[in-house]
């Protein structure tokens, strides 16, 4: 069943009346309850400000057209009550540096305790049991002592598993992931992806991950969407994505990737630069940095298409690729 | 399963007053302050049973033992009506110290909350806020004083006042800069996405975040304010005679300072002391109430 849907969502950065970007040109995807979605790219793509859209969390300065469709509801129209109880509750966020995102003067304990409160309404000894227990199943040492101690006394990898524990604490059907391990050195980061599929696997929750590592994603996820300038490029269950790459773009990151190097030769990039934002080409985005391109690519915009059973390319060329 | 290993914190969870009272037992000149500021507490709260003629010190003159030296029947010696210099001076805190903790508690409950929104909201608002904040900054202090008290009379209450309106601009600004840099701290976000809502937002992650410096500048501004009531009342700006008024002492004893010199002197270094002891405890908690310096 879909539990979230994001439909043509576009997102424009406004500023004294002129648009002074096209962060999002017209997304389109869609996650299964239970299920991992990738959501790779670039920086600067809109992998976050997608995520963010989904809570409608938009910076200052950004106006939404499109619909995002959580549980049947839009959440770019819900009133702001009902947003609120959303929020942490049914679809909650792990952020990408833990040791910025908890508030420095209260308590790992204290933090959880509030989101215990606003959303579950519980009170003094039930509301501390859950925290608790929530921080046991996080794998966080000792949770009766860990509660008592303030952020900056805990490690990276610790604030994360808090972080963690704050999310899931009130067992949410969406955890949006935003890049949950950059932060992290590899050893930690392999410990909290484990912790993320166990926790996922036991509670059921969908995943929105937005990575910019293809391995990582791959191996975490079901389905990927790759995002370049603000639009869906190609979408796919991991492993073909990964096998059989059909944009030209997915292609070129995923031989980019260091594993593919062979020893002593230079890494391969992707020629040219990303489009700006304001930048609003005819034809595809990627066009002028594609070996494949034709003059039709210049001359108008492939649209994401189905090409088999769930799997989407916006590219003329997919068969070549 | 695999086992987990995660480190854990060599160092022991730490407790609000309890942490501020350990380090401050560390910090030398933080004590001191801290040792200045709870005698003179102590004494203001005090003072009749402390003072030696408390009578005298609230203003019963006694001419037949007129600017005595100091000696073992008055330690300060006594001023130009008679009265014992020790009494008044003791007695002199109630108001020093009162009518400071008046005016920054003014200061800041008008001062806080308008930078806290100003700060938060940002744009016409914030502007507008802070136009009216620059407006009541250009009032020079002295001559506000000096209007107030033409206008209402010179009394220690309209000092206060006219202090007080001076002052809380500089909350506002403080306020504002601090709330500025926190409103776009991630853990704001944060809270946000988990559903807090904004009033919340505002009064528990971002005013708790901006109280220590608010609080580290009003025990400073604590002594500044002592000092500034006590230039009014030299003035003739503020407390009357017969108050007990340290800045009304020295006033009393300038024209004598050569001769008579223990009635200027004592209260003089009343005043210096106590804003002394407001600033090194002021600088000692900017370093202690940091969560993040840690230890």
């Amino acid at each position: 069943m879909t539990l979230l849907s994001i439909d043509n969502l576009a997102v424009d950065f406004v500023r004294d009346g002129q648009v002074v970007s096209h962060a999002l040109r017209g997304i389109d995807l869609s996650l299964d309850d239970g299920s991992a979605l990738g959501v790779v790219g670039e920086t600067g793509c809109g992998k976050t400000l997608t995520g963010l859209s989904t809570l409608r969390m938009l910076p200052p300065g950004a106006r939404a057209t499109g619909r995002v469709t959580f549980d049947g509801r839009d959440v770019l129209t819900l009133p702001e009550a009902e947003l609120r109880n959303l929020r942490g509750k049914e679809i909650s966020m792990v952020f990408q540096s833990p040791g910025t995102s908890f508030n420095p003067v209260f308590t790992i304990g204290s933090q959880l305790e509030q989101v215990a409160r606003r959303h579950l309404g519980l009170r003094g000894a039930a509301k501390r049991d859950v925290v608790v227990e929530t921080l046991r199943k996080v794998e966080l040492p000792d949770p009766e002592r860990t509660m008592r101690f303030y952020p900056h006394e805990l490690s990276g990898g610790m604030l994360q598993r808090a972080m963690i524990a704050m999310a899931i604490l009130c067992r949410p059907r969406l955890l949006i992931a935003d890049e949950p391990t950059t932060a992290l050195d590899v050893s930690i980061a392999e410990q909290i992806l484990r912790l993320l599929r166990s926790l996922q696997q036991e509670y059921g929750f969908a995943v929105f991950f937005i990575s910019h590592d293809l391995d990582l994603v791959g191996d975490f996820c079901d389905r990927i969407a790759v995002l370049y300038a603000g639009r869906v490029v190609e979408t796919g269950t991991a492993r073909e994505l990964l096998e059989r790459p059909r944009h030209p773009y997915t292609k070129a990151l995923l031989e980019a990737l260091p594993r593919h190097a062979q020893p002593g030769a230079m890494l391969p990039a992707v020629p040219g630069n990303v489009p700006t934002g304001l930048d609003d080409p005819v034809g595809c985005s990627f066009a002028e940095r594609c070996p494949l391109a034709v003059a039709d690519c210049t001359a108008r915009r492939p649209l994401l298409a189905p090409i088999e059973e769930r799997r989407s390319v916006a590219c003329f060329r997919w068969e070549e690729t | 399963m695999t086992a987990v290993t995660v480190a854990t914190p060599s160092l022991a969870p730490s407790t609000g007053v309890r942490r501020v009272f350990r380090q401050l037992r560390r910090d030398p000149t933080g004590m001191l302050g801290a040792t200045i500021c709870t005698v003179f507490l102590v004494t203001a709260a005090l003072a009749p049973l402390l003072a030696p003629n408390a009578a005298q010190g609230r203003g019963a003159t006694d001419v037949g033992a007129r600017e005595l030296a100091p000696g073992w029947a008055h330690l300060f010696g006594t001023d130009h009506l008679g009265r014992d210099l020790l009494s008044r001076v003791l007695l002199g805190s109630r108001p020093a110290l009162g009518s400071a903790a008046a005016v920054v508690a003014l200061a800041v409950l008008i001062g806080v909350p308008i930078g806290l929104v100003a700060g938060f909201r940002g744009g016409l608002l914030g502007e507008a806020l802070m136009r009216v904040t620059d407006l009541f900054l250009s009032f020079p202090p002295l001559l506000l004083a000096m209007v107030i008290a033409a206008l209402l009379g010179p009394t220690l209450l309209h000092a206060a006042i006219a202090l007080a309106i001076s002052w809380w601009p500089w909350y506002a600004r403080l306020t504002r800069s601090v709330t500025q840099s926190l409103r776009r701290e991630p853990f704001i976000d944060a809270a946000r996405v988990f559903g807090v809502r904004e009033p919340v937002i505002l009064i528990r992650h971002v005013l708790r975040n901006a109280a220590t410096p608010i609080l580290v500048q009003a025990t400073i501004d604590g002594g500044t304010v002592i000092l500034a009531i006590g230039s009014l009342s030299f003035l003739g700006l503020g407390a009357q005679p017969p108050t007990p008024d340290w800045g009304l002492m020295v006033a009393d004893g300038r024209t004598t300072v050569l001769t008579e010199w223990w009635i200027a002197t004592f209260p003089g270094l009343a005043i210096f002391v106590v804003a002394l002891g407001l600033n090194l405890l002021g600088d000692a908690l900017r370093d202690i109430l940091d969560p993040r310096s840690g230890r």
